[in-house]
């Protein structure tokens, strides 16, 4: 019993990395309908400028932080203006081949400049874990619970409280009377993209703070941690993403638990189908709101 | 108040509308008949800036709005309730309105607003904070007419405001459409009840086929007739 709360309490600390994965995934989704395969490596290169940084500066983790969050919302905003935007209403599936080829881009590109497998990253908070009763908390995991609590309930209260957030909402709910009411879609949705791509830095940061390495396959780690989490808890839905995130965390946990690292991944993808047989929309999401039939008809 | 000089929009290479020209006056109620697939939501959607014309111009207080973003013709005054009212489903009464004052920044005046609304139409108060996607269509019909008016429009465009609605809903939306104009808002509407448009309008239009083919007041032209074209056109091979 003490080791499966062990587990479940390890497994939702590190998935609320994941719950903000699926946050900022689930966000641009909300907005676009289109999923943006280069989420992941838009991450990864805000953590290669925290590294590069860090290895040859030697920027502390303050420094480090932002640089990789920065760095994730400019090549977000990159990966907008050029696969998102251009890409004409309908055109789903363009959006999504071209993300997928600046993935690539990407990752290539933190090749060339930092060409060695693995680079250093900055620890977040060292320390003796802190006991809970007969529990152990590392101290890095808790602040990586902290700054998640923290940063989605930021994002929460920009969509709920703010004159930018409305809009945003509006261009989910409906892109064309979203037009229709004043909002200027276009530069809304640019500025989420960069929102959600910050968000998803400083995910990638909690988690790498963590890991105290970073390799170019980070940007595939985070693009498929996040797609799971979004999945398993509902398409383009908020508490879906947040709910996917902490649920995965404490599956691999637990997987890794009872059935080591190797089985741990295979698990993961057994929920992940059997969530997506009995319920297609993911455990809280719902179906897409009907598009506008009337428009396009005409 | 808006005219529009020989518009042509196309989808495509298909031309959804071959050279719109027409007239709305200021104070007034302006409608616009005609069958499925004459292009009237088409130029609807044209003045509110979703669609951008290949030719053409559309002037609104001598001001050109061709090529302007539905933004900024929203803030020049022009609004538009679109056909299948799509209203923010997920988000409340309350929230919907909000959202149709996207473009101001006066919340003061805003909420005096949304209360006047309110009075208007009660049902909307009663809703307020339950989500516009669980409304009836005629309660929506009223959100999408309330979130319109919110954006203080000195001319009100609305596509089908009555299709899909039982009849005595429809009753209703035409009640408001009066009351609205009296209150001193121009209205530009496109209906597919001919019958009930005719009882309302100071002007009307025929649209057949991207073209308009018939422009008077009612009265110039047999109910019948207008019927037999609005909802057939003139050439019934073509339906």
């Amino acid at each position: 019993m003490i080791d499966f709360v062990q587990n479940t309490l390890d497994g939702v600390m590190i998935g609320s990395s994941y719950a903000l994965l699926a946050l900022g995934f689930t966000l641009i989704f909300g907005v676009m309908r289109r999923l943006n395969l280069s989420y992941g490596p838009t991450i990864m290169i805000g953590a290669y400028l925290g590294t590069l940084l860090h290895v040859d500066a030697g920027a502390g983790a303050a420094a480090v932080a932002a640089a990789t969050v920065l760095g994730a919302a400019l090549a977000g905003v990159y990966v907008e203006r050029l696969c998102f935007a251009p890409m004409a209403a309908g055109a789903g599936i363009a959006s999504m081949v071209s993300s997928f080829a600046i993935w690539m881009q990407l990752e290539q590109a933190a090749i060339l400049v930092l060409p060695r497998h693995t680079y250093a990253f900055p620890p977040l908070a060292a320390g003796a874990p802190l006991t809970l009763g007969p529990f152990l908390v590392r101290l890095d995991h808790a602040t990586m619970l902290i700054a998640a609590a923290a940063l989605a309930t930021g994002v929460y209260l920009v969509l709920h409280r703010t004159r930018f957030g409305l809009g945003l909402r509006a261009i989910v709910g409906n892109p064309v009377a979203a037009h229709l009411v004043g909002v200027d879609v276009r530069l809304s949705t640019l500025a989420a993209f960069a929102l959600a791509s910050a968000v998803g830095g400083v995910a990638g940061y909690l988690v790498l703070a963590v890991d105290q390495q970073v390799t170019p396959m980070f940007g595939m780690w985070a693009t498929f941690k996040g797609l799971i989490a979004m999945m398993l808890g509902g398409l383009g839905s908020i508490p879906g993403a947040i709910l996917g995130g902490l649920l995965l965390g404490a599956i691999e946990a637990h997987a890794q638990w009872y059935f080591g690292p190797h089985i741990r991944d295979l698990v993961t993808f057994a929920v992940l189908f059997l969530v997506l047989v009995l319920r297609p929309t993911g455990l809280i999401g719902e179906a897409p709101p009907a598009e506008a039939a009337a428009y396009g008809r005409a | 108040m808006l005219e529009v000089d020989g518009l042509v929009t196309a989808y495509g290479k298909i031309e959804a509308l071959k050279g719109v020209s027409l007239g709305v006056e200021r104070g007034g109620i302006t409608c616009l008949l005609g069958p499925n697939g004459a292009g009237k939501t088409t130029l609807m959607m044209t003045i509110a800036g979703i669609l951008r014309p290949r030719r053409g111009s559309i002037r609104f207080d001598g001001a050109d709005l061709v090529g302007r973003t539905p933004a900024q013709i929203v803030a020049q005054g022009v609004a538009l309730v679109p056909e299948n009212r799509l209203v923010f489903p997920q988000m409340s009464v309350r929230e919907n309105l909000l959202a149709g004052a996207y473009q101001r920044s006066d919340s003061g005046e805003i909420a005096a607003d949304a209360e006047r609304l309110y009075e208007r139409f009660p049902r909307l108060r009663e809703r307020r904070e339950q989500l516009a996607g669980t409304l009836s269509g005629g309660e929506q019909q009223m959100l999408a007419v309330a979130r319109a008016l919110m954006s203080r429009p000195r001319l009100l465009l609305m596509d089908e405001p009555s299709l899909g609605l039982a009849p005595i809903v429809v009753d209703e939306i035409f009640r408001i459409i009066g009351e609205l104009n009296r209150d001193g808002t121009t209205l530009f509407l496109v209906e597919q009840n001919a019958h009930k448009a005719l009882q309302v309008a100071h002007r009307f239009y025929l649209m057949e086929q991207g073209r308009v083919t018939f422009s008077g007041t009612p009265g110039q032209l047999a109910e019948d007739e207008v019927i037999q074209r609005a909802y057939l056109g003139t050439r019934r091979a073509a339906v």
